[in-house]
Order: structure tokens, then C-alpha cells, then sequence
């Protein structure tokens, strides 16, 4: 064999080098600034790239990497990561980490010290670095310029007082004048001068300074917080909290694991259970009505257009099929337009004043009209294909044999069509499990459950109440019991999808 | 004459009821897109007091449509096209190959990565918004061109999602061309990337037009991730995420232009559809007709 510079091989082997050195080198990178999972992440794949491509057995996992991958970074991560939340409670007050938490509520507890009077202050920045100091005088004391890192002292023959008393140039530092505060808006709301151990100067405006001393003191040695005005100790509690012993808590607490806690008060916890109760039911009860409803509408337009002497069956199909091809983006907001209740489309189509998207038993029947409509052409693309694949012998044997259209319909057309749709219906309600779209951009899963005393809505599903539960501030934005209901929803539609896929003889290899 | 009559009856009662149902449903499937072409070039910009034939009012829809610089329509499809058509491109590049390994070669734990790729992708990817959100801005805190509000990581996301319905669908095509052609190849002397490239790419053009179209409009429709992504700042928006922009809110629902750029947008893949709707149907109906 000659030897070729330039053979595919050698191609191959340039090219997916150069690819994991720039994986590589991203992933190093990455490391450097501490993101240790992507940094990881991205030399693995280069170790591997390098593994797989170079090697000569193994071909199918060549194939396959790209997009396992890909669904490592962007799928199983994730589910990961979000499934690891819900053994946390996750939520407002509760997203900081323990010693922020802990810092807030000692912040939150300090003190004016009465006896001091305001000390008149003034702003500065240093010069070498920019950092923003306070300048001003302990009556009776030295000129010092402090923060919350340092404090130091300016007097001497280099700074200029005015005859007002206030300093006009200071070695080092630029005294800032009042149009130039917005500039460093951020640094001068979090200003602060320790003094000492304990008290600190905290800015009241721009002119003066007043001395606060600390309510509550944190001893990290047993993990307890201690009131210094009554003596009361305060400990950490199984929710993430600081609380004393008659069970009264500090704010904010922080991000603690609870273990199945998230779990456990889906069934324990009455203010929990009776809304998700209701969005259980609904989210069944909406799946079976889309699928079979869009299902039987599918069945029977296959069924009466799948006639030989109708000429015109495939412009029909071509406008069955439309709501397939607009995006469902736009046609269900323009649907939401048309349910307007007053003045609305469909209500002066009908001289009706129906209170469409407003009322709960309106807006469910409206939910499964626009789903339908989305998914009947589905359903009757495949019942039309799988009505055309039973043997044209079977259904002439049947009627020789006597049987009525009724009867040959019943007793072989419709168990055939069932049998072979089966397991797309099951993915098909798999998929209305998960219909997030419609409700959200329908009725937004409104209106409100009368007795949820929180924002579980009439049209809401699992998955959409899942979403409001993390990502509306209304209600807490619970990311921990988001967490732990997507994965028993996950559950749910995993199982129902093994289920239909062992029923699929797709999946068994080549035919 | 007794010919005619008794095809007329024929007519009557097997057809003109076929029509009429016909014609009900037809009404009911073009419902949303009728109004929305109505509404387009209405002049009053609201649904509700709108006409099935509109007060014509000419282009002005459009018009404020295009020339809203706050709103910039044209940038959001530029944004879409380049976002959908790169990632479904990718979705169908990385469906074949995955596809391609799956039907061909023979290797333990075949069935259980088929499988493993579905049931991993039913995990609500919504729920995982805030974690792409991180690592997406971990991302970028390093490489400026992949972090938020960029296209490229948002195409990467895509481009790895529907993975599982994509494989599973080419698969099943895979199967249907018969392994003799590249089993004689291979005798040949071909390698497996030669069978891939030369044989079973040309003869599953069809259904990579189905699934790059299919995946496509998946992607157009799109809205929480790419809103999540890109933000929500007027020039890196997308057609779905922007064009919700002018019906938020209750005071000032503008459903003029709204409906005329969800009619811009629909149009093209409508035609797109009916011109392929030959391989769209064989590519949705796979699976059921092979039970």
C-alpha cells in the first residue's frame, strides 16, 4: 500500500485532533475560572474524542458520541441538577448559603449607639486602586479614611482643611464632589467602617455617619446565635433556619437539604395536596379528552374520506392537515384573540356572551377545543395510513361472507387500526401529559382555583404548575417542590413511554 | 337518461354528505389562520370588533410592522432563520448518524441506548430552563461568543434536542432499506462511512427533508428557552418571543401588526408544507403502518 500524506485516513486523524485540542485547551480554560463542571465536562470529551475517533474498533460508538454528547451537556445535566434540588427547600429566604444567611441576620440586628451622635463624613476615592472611602473625624480624635477592609490615617501637613472644617485635598485619595456620586452608586450603598470588633459606622445620607452596634452575636464554635439584650440563644433548625427553643425563627434562612421532606408534604401537607390534587386530576382528565376526542374525530374523517370515488379527498386532507403546519406559537394567540369574551369572534358567531378563558368550565372546554385542533390532523394521518394497510382480501372475505358495512367495520377494521395506532396514542398521550404550550399561552392555566389559597388555576396541568411554582415570585418561587414534582411527573410519562415503546416493533432490531 | 339519474342518486347519498362534512371541518382547521389573515389588513387592529371581511386598510398593518424600531421585525427573522435552519441542520445530522449506528451495526445494549435517548429527553427541559440559564452564563464568562444572548449556544441546545424522536424516526427508515445494498458494498471493500455517505444518505433524502422540516418548525415555535437564552432586548429576540411582545399586557393588545407578522411568518412554512406534504405525511405516519 502506498503511504499517503494526505490519505482520509490521516485526515481523520488531523482533524479530530485539532478538535479535542480546542476542546481541551476550552476545557483548562474553564477550570481556570472555576467551572468545574464544564471544565470537565470538556476535557472528557476530548480524551474521548481522541479515543473513539482513533481507534479502529468500536465503530457505532463513532456514530453515536456526537449526540450523546450533546445530551449530556444540555439534558442529563440538567436533570440532574434540577433533580437535586427537590432534596432541598430551595426557595425565597431560602437561596442563600448558611454563612450569608448568617451574616444577614446579624446585619439585620445592629443598633444606633445613642450616645454617640452622627459623625459628619465625606466621600472619597483612592487613587491607586479606586476604592471608595469615607473620610471624617471622631470628635476630638485624628483624620481617618476607612472601609470595611481598612482604616487608616490621613492627617499631616499634606491634607488641606477648608475654613468650614472639611477637607479639601487629601494625599491619595480625590474627594469626591456630589455629581460624581451616581458614578459609584453601587460601592457608596454598601460603604461601611468597622471599628473595632463589633460596632460600625454605616452612612445615614451623604453627610453623616451614625454608630451602630451589633443585637446578635454568632459564635461559629457552636453554631449559635445569641441575642445580647435578653440572652436568648438561637440554633439551627431542620428547615435551614435559625430558631430558639419556643420554635421562633430569624430571617433569611438558607438552602438546606431537607431530604424527602419536598416528597413526604405532597402527601402530608393539606396547603400542598388540596391545589395539586385538582392539577393532577385535570392533567389526566385533559390528556384522556385530548387524545381520545382529537382521536375519534381522526377515526371517523379517515373513515369518510377514505372513499375511492371522492375525487376531491386530497384537497380536503390538504386543508385537514393546515393546523400542522402553522406554527402553534402564533395560531394559538391568535386563538386566545378569537375567545375574547366580549365583542369576541366566536362569541358574536354564536350571539353568545360565553365567558371564554374566564370561567373555569369555559376555559377547559376552550384548552381542549385548541387542542384538538392541533392534534385531529395527527390523528387522522395515522388512522387514514393504517386503514389503508389492512389487506384489501380481509375486508372482501368479510363482505362475501355477508358481513355489513357496520359489522366489517367493528369486528376488523377498527381493532386492526387499533392495534397498530396503539402505541403512537399512548405517545401521543404521553405528550398531552406534558402540553405546556396551550395552557400557557391560553389561559395561562387561569383562572384561579377558588380554594388554593395560592395560584393553582383551573386549566392548570402538572408541568404548568410546576413552572409557576419556580418561576412565579407569588408563589416563592419554590424550586425545591418544583424539583421533586417534575421528577414524579418524569416518572409518570417515563413509565407510560416504556410502556408504549416495548409495544413498538421498531425498536426490535432490523426488520 | 336512467344512467345519469341513478348517478345523481349515487351523488346524493354517498357524496354530497362527504362534502358537507368536509366543508364543516375545513372551516374548523383554517378557523385561526382565516381571522388572521382578516385582521392583517383590518384597519382597526383589534380582534374583537373585527369583520370576517376586513375594512381593507391596505399595507398600514405591515407597515408599522417594519418600520417599529423598538420592535424590529425583520431582525427577529433574520434571528429565527439562522437559529432554526443551523440547528435542525444539526438535529438532522446528529438524528442520521445515531440512526445510521443503530440500524446497521450490531452491538450490545442497542435497544437500551434507543431507549435511554427517548426517556432522557421526557425529563421537562422547562424545568431545566435556570440550569441551562447557568451553564450557559458560566459559559460565557470564558468564551464570550458562547454565552447569553448569543445564537451559538442556543443552536447547541437545539441542535441536541428531540434527539431521541428524530433517532428513533430515522431509525425505523433505516431499516426499511434493505442491508443487502450494503452488505455488498462492504464486500466491495467500502468502509462504513463510504456506505453511510454514498448509499444510505442518498436513499433517505425524503425523510431527512421530513425531519429537517419538522424540526424546523419545532424550533420556530419555540419560546421559553430562547427567551431564557437570548433575553428579552428588541434585536436578539426571535419571531415567537417577539411577536408576543405586541399583545402583552391587557391595554395595549396591537393584534394588527401582530397578525400580520404571524402571517409573514406562517406563510412561507404553509407552502413549504403542502409542497412536501407527501414526505411529511410518510415521515409522521412511520410507525403505524408497520405494526
Amino acid at each position: 500500500m502506498r503511504f499517503s500524506l494526505f490519505s482520509r485516513r490521516n485526515l481523520l486523524f488531523a482533524l479530530t485532533g485539532i478538535f479535542s485540542s480546542v476542546l481541551a485547551l476550552a476545557g483548562f480554560s474553564l477550570l481556570a475560572d472555576s467551572s468545574w463542571f464544564l471544565g470537565i465536562f470538556f476535557i472528557v470529551s476530548a480524551l474521548l474524542t481522541i479515543r473513539i475517533y482513533w481507534a479502529k474498533s468500536n465503530i457505532h460508538a463513532k456514530y453515536i458520541f456526537p449526540g450523546v454528547a450533546l445530551l449530556v451537556l444540555f439534558h442529563i445535566y440538567p436533570a440532574i441538577y434540577s433533580g437535586q434540588v427537590a432534596f432541598t427547600n430551595d426557595s425565597n429566604g431560602h437561596q442563600l448559603s448558611k454563612s450569608q444567611a448568617i451574616d444577614a441576620i446579624l446585619e439585620d440586628s445592629r443598633i444606633p449607639v445613642e450616645s454617640q451622635s452622627p459623625v459628619k463624613y465625606q466621600l472619597a476615592t483612592r487613587i491607586s486602586d479606586g476604592e471608595i472611602f469615607a473620610i471624617f473625624r471622631f470628635p476630638g480624635l485624628n483624620l481617618v479614611a476607612g472601609n470595611s477592609n481598612q482604616m487608616m490615617l490621613i492627617g499631616g501637613s499634606q491634607t488641606v482643611i477648608n475654613s468650614d472644617g472639611l477637607v479639601k485635598s487629601a494625599k491619595g485619595f480625590k474627594i469626591l464632589q456630589p455629581n460624581e456620586y451616581t458614578l459609584h452608586a453601587e460601592q457608596i450603598q454598601s460603604l461601611e467602617v468597622r471599628l473595632g470588633s463589633s460596632q460600625v459606622l454605616i452612612p445615614d445620607d451623604f453627610d453623616y455617619l451614625t454608630l451602630y452596634r451589633p443585637g446578635r452575636t454568632y459564635s461559629e464554635a457552636r453554631d449559635e446565635i445569641l441575642d445580647i439584650a435578653t440572652g436568648v440563644a438561637y440554633h439551627p433548625n431542620q428547615n435551614g433556619q435559625m430558631a430558639n427553643s419556643s420554635g421562633e425563627v430569624l430571617y433569611p434562612g438558607w438552602k438546606a437539604n431537607v431530604g424527602f421532606r419536598n416528597f413526604t408534604s405532597i402527601i402530608s401537607n393539606e396547603e400542598v395536596r388540596r391545589p395539586l390534587l385538582a392539577v393532577v386530576a385535570w392533567t389526566f382528565i385533559n390528556a384522556f379528552l385530548i387524545v381520545t376526542l382529537s382521536f375519534l374525530m381522526g377515526l371517523v374523517l379517515a373513515l369518510i374520506f377514505n372513499f375511492p370515488a371522492l375525487r376531491s379527498k386530497r384537497i380536503y386532507r390538504t386543508i385537514f392537515i393546515t393546523p400542522l403546519a402553522i406554527p402553534s406559537v402564533l395560531s394559538i394567540l391568535v386563538w386566545a384573540g378569537l375567545f375574547q369574551t366580549s365583542n369576541g369572534v366566536i362569541n358574536r358567531l354564536f350571539h353568545s356572551e360565553i365567558p371564554w378563558l374566564t370561567d373555569a368550565t369555559w376555559a377547559r372546554i376552550a384548552i381542549v377545543l385548541v387542542e384538538i385542533w392541533i392534534s385531529f390532523p395527527y390523528m387522522f394521518l395515522i388512522t387514514t395510513g393504517a386503514i389503508q394497510a389492512i389487506p384489501g382480501e380481509i375486508l372482501e372475505a368479510a363482505s362475501i361472507d355477508g358481513a355489513s358495512h357496520y359489522k366489517s367495520f367493528r369486528l376488523i377494521k377498527l381493532p386492526l387500526v387499533i392495534r397498530t395506532v396503539a402505541p403512537l396514542l399512548v405517545a401521543s398521550s404521553a405528550m398531552a401529559l406534558n402540553n405546556f404550550g396551550v395552557i400557557y399561552l391560553l389561559t395561562g392555566g387561569g383562572p384561579s382555583l377558588a380554594n388554593s389559597n395560592g395560584n393553582a388555576g383551573a386549566t392548570d396541568i402538572l408541568i404548568s404548575y410546576t413552572y409557576k411554582l419556580a418561576f412565579n415570585s407569588q408563589e416563592g418561587n419554590n424550586y425545591g417542590l418544583a424539583s421533586a414534582l417534575s421528577i414524579l411527573n418524569f416518572i409518570m410519562v417515563g413509565l407510560m413511554s416504556i410502556y408504549g415503546l416495548r409495544r413498538i416493533k421498531t425498536m426490535e432490531g432490523v426488520n | 337518461m336512467k344512467f345519469s339519474r341513478s348517478k345523481v342518486k349515487y351523488w346524493m347519498t354517498k357524496l354530497l354528505w362527504r362534502h358537507i362534512v368536509g366543508i364543516l371541518v375545513a372551516a374548523f382547521a383554517l378557523f385561526p389562520l382565516v381571522w388572521m389573515i382578516s385582521a392583517a389588513f383590518d384597519v382597526t387592529g383589534q380582534l374583537s370588533t373585527q369583520k370576517l371581511i376586513p375594512t381593507f386598510s391596505g399595507f398600514d398593518n405591515f407597515q408599522s410592522l417594519f418600520s417599529n424600531t423598538e420592535k424590529p421585525y425583520t431582525t427577529w427573522v433574520r434571528n429565527s432563520l439562522v437559529i432554526a435552519t443551523a440547528a435542525a441542520l444539526l438535529q438532522t445530522s446528529i438524528g442520521a448518524l445515531a440512526a445510521y449506528s443503530l440500524s446497521r451495526h450490531k452491538f450490545r445494549g442497542r435497544r437500551v441506548t434507543l431507549t435511554t435517548i427517548l426517556i432522557v429527553q421526557m425529563f421537562p427541559q422547562l424545568l431545566a430552563a435556570t440550569t441551562l440559564f447557568l451553564i450557559i452564563n458560566s459559559l460565557g464568562q470564558t468564551f464570550d461568543f458562547l454565552g447569553l444572548g448569543h445564537q451559538l449556544p442556543l443552536i447547541l441546545i437545539f441542535g441536541g434536542a428531540a434527539l431521541g424522536v428524530n433517532t428513533w424516526i430515522l431509525k425505523s427508515f433505516f431499516d426499511t432499506i434493505p442491508s443487502e445494498i450494503d452488505e455488498a458494498a462492504k464486500i466491495d471493500g467500502a468502509s462504513h462511512a463510504l456506505i453511510f455517505m454514498k448509499i444510505i444518505v442518498p436513499l433517505a433524502t425524503p425523510i431527512f427533508v421530513v425531519i429537517f422540516l419538522l424540526s424546523f418548525i419545532g424550533i420556530l415555535n419555540e419560546y421559553l428557552i430562547t427567551s431564557v437564552i437570548l433575553g428579552l432586548d428588541g434585536p436578539s429576540m426571535t419571531i415567537a418571543v417577539g411577536l408576543q411582545q405586541f399583545i402583552y399586557g391587557s391595554y395595549a393588545k396591537n393584534w394588527g401588526p401582530f397578525t400580520a407578522g404571524a402571517l409573514l411568518a406562517t406563510t412561507p412554512v404553509l407552502i413549504l408544507f403542502i409542497f412536501l406534504q407527501k414526505y411529511l405525511i410518510s415521515g409522521l405516519v412511520s410507525g403505524s403502518t408497520k405494526g
